[in-house]
């Protein structure tokens, strides 16, 4: 069982895993491209789904990120902020965004499996 | 319907992520833009261009019209010379930047945006009314490949061509690899380089040879997305962003390509003349932002907390690391190189400050 067969997905591309930790697809870090910037939000900040919570932007272009969930920021992946190039090489294991404490459980039988969200951008 | 050129499924095999530039389906990067730009600044890069335009001017007039549309004096441009101009509305706005190739008595090239081609033959037949000029628009005629980077030199060499006859902003006809064409010393990364015209059916031929005779130079197939960080760090303008109808030469920046002494009449000179001599209410700056953040195309520039400007182009500049942009400000002599002004990013105000343009030093001068 690899990581991509637990996450839950976003059409706009973000994953959460264990109900907690959010991050951006491969899919989403391969369209974008050499990633030199993210903005993250604040431990105790709070967001409705589909809000705003992050920025990433790559040599191209500026991206909004969304909540795939309902929750309040528990902890941030700071480290990313001064790297946000490491994205490119790995947007799982250690490149995920946030951990949440997520606010509506029925909110998450709205997310798709890996399997599915690879199967819709097809 | 967006127009592919004779290149597509080049780049298509390559693995190029494609998008829509200018009604044409153009590859933005092949890998990745940083690597793409390293490539171009360290060694050789190829680029299909053959989205631009290319308009062949010719006829008992040609010289005397060229004049009547540009700033620079055309009557001055030698045999094989190139000459960087803009195309002024009566206002002196811009309507398209051009070079114009001097090919033969009575007989030049002018290459074009591709966004702007039919803007500039609108413009330029309006123009050439009672003149013996024939304006032949051969741009689904030709492709342009460039080759740029400190190592195109040595790339072109391999290729069979004599490089030390021909000096930057010139244009040579020449054979290369059996085909005829036109190879200009030219480009738009700040470095040196060759573009080379050649007529469609042979273009794929020719792509095809450049990569192979390339590799031992580390050659690499360059997108549109280095394309522009590339000419960004060489602060060189990109219309649409930094030049457009409602900026003129002077407060573009472009002075030194405006002649002070030219005799004739052009299109918008009364407007252009008057701002040398009095002055213009904007200016275009380069920056550097303070933070890691970003200034993009569009974000608003603050100074002493009241609005100044817009930024019209912005990037990291994968040379230096830093943030960079151009943006027109109010023509305040305290915004000037070393000063310190905001740019609104997300609703919030970053420090950045005012520095020389061009971004990187220039290398490409022969």
């Amino acid at each position: 069982m690899s990581f991509k067969d637990e996450i839950l997905c976003t059409k706009s591309h973000e994953y959460i895993w264990n109900k907690s930790v959010i991050g951006l697809t491969d899919y989403a870090i391969e369209q974008l491209g050499d990633i030199v910037f993210l903005e993250l939000p604040a431990v105790g900040d709070e967001f409705k789904k589909g809000e705003t919570f992050a920025n990433i932007e790559s040599v191209k272009a500026a991206s909004e990120i969304y909540m795939p969930v309902s929750g309040k920021i528990v902890e941030v992946n700071e480290s990313l902020v001064d790297a946000p190039e490491s994205l490119n090489e790995d947007c799982y294991e250690n490149g995920w965004l946030v951990k949440i404490d997520p606010s509506d459980n029925d909110e998450f039988s709205e997310l798709m499996t890996y399997a599915d969200y690879k199967e819709e951008l097809e | 319907m967006v127009k592919e050129t004779y290149l597509h499924d080049k780049h298509v095999a390559l693995g190029a992520k494609m998008v829509d530039f200018a009604g044409w389906h153009m590859p933005v990067q092949y890998s990745s833009i940083i690597e793409e730009h390293k490539t171009v600044r360290e060694n050789v890069g190829l680029f299909d261009v053959s989205h631009m335009g290319e308009v062949f001017v010719s006829g008992k007039d040609a010289t005397a019209f060229l004049n009547k549309i540009v700033p620079q004096d055309i009557t001055k441009l030698a045999y094989e010379k190139a000459v960087y101009c803009q195309l002024p509305n009566l206002k002196g706005g811009l309507i398209d930047d051009l070079i114009i190739y001097k090919l033969g008595i009575e007989s030049y090239l002018v290459i074009c945006n591709a966004s702007r081609i039919d803007e500039d033959l609108n413009w330029i037949v309006r123009n050439k009314r009672g003149m013996d000029v024939k304006i032949d628009n051969q741009s689904h005629n030709y492709s342009l490949l460039a080759i740029q980077g400190p190592k195109a030199i040595n790339l072109m060499k391999k290729m069979g061509y004599d490089i030390e006859n021909q000096k930057s902003f010139t244009i040579k006809p020449a054979i290369i690899e059996g085909i005829k064409l036109l190879a200009s010393r030219t480009g738009y990364t700040g470095e040196d380089g060759f573009e080379l015209l050649v007529e469609n059916e042979y273009s794929e031929f020719l792509w095809d040879k450049i990569l192979e005779k390339g590799v031992e130079f580390g050659i690499k197939p360059i997108g549109l997305g280095a394309r522009d960080t590339l000419r960004l760090e060489a602060a060189l303008h990109l219309y649409g962003n930094d030049l457009d109808e409602n900026t003129t030469p002077i407060e573009a920046g472009l002075s030194w390509s405006v002649p002070k002494d030219k005799l004739v009449n052009y299109n918008g000179k009364d407007v252009i003349m008057s701002q040398i001599k009095d002055g213009v209410s904007k200016k275009l700056i380069g920056l550097e932002m303070l933070d890691r953040n970003i200034a993009r195309h569009g974000y608003d520039v603050y100074y002493n907390g009241e609005k100044t400007g817009y930024i019209t182009s912005g990037c990291v500049s994968p040379s230096t690391g830093k943030n960079i942009a151009l943006a027109y400000v109010k023509n305040d002599k305290d915004i000037c190189v070393g000063a310190t002004i905001q740019v609104m990013i997300r609703e919030k105000l970053h420090d950045a400050k005012v520095v020389k343009r061009p971004f990187i030093e220039k290398r490409n001068r022969v």
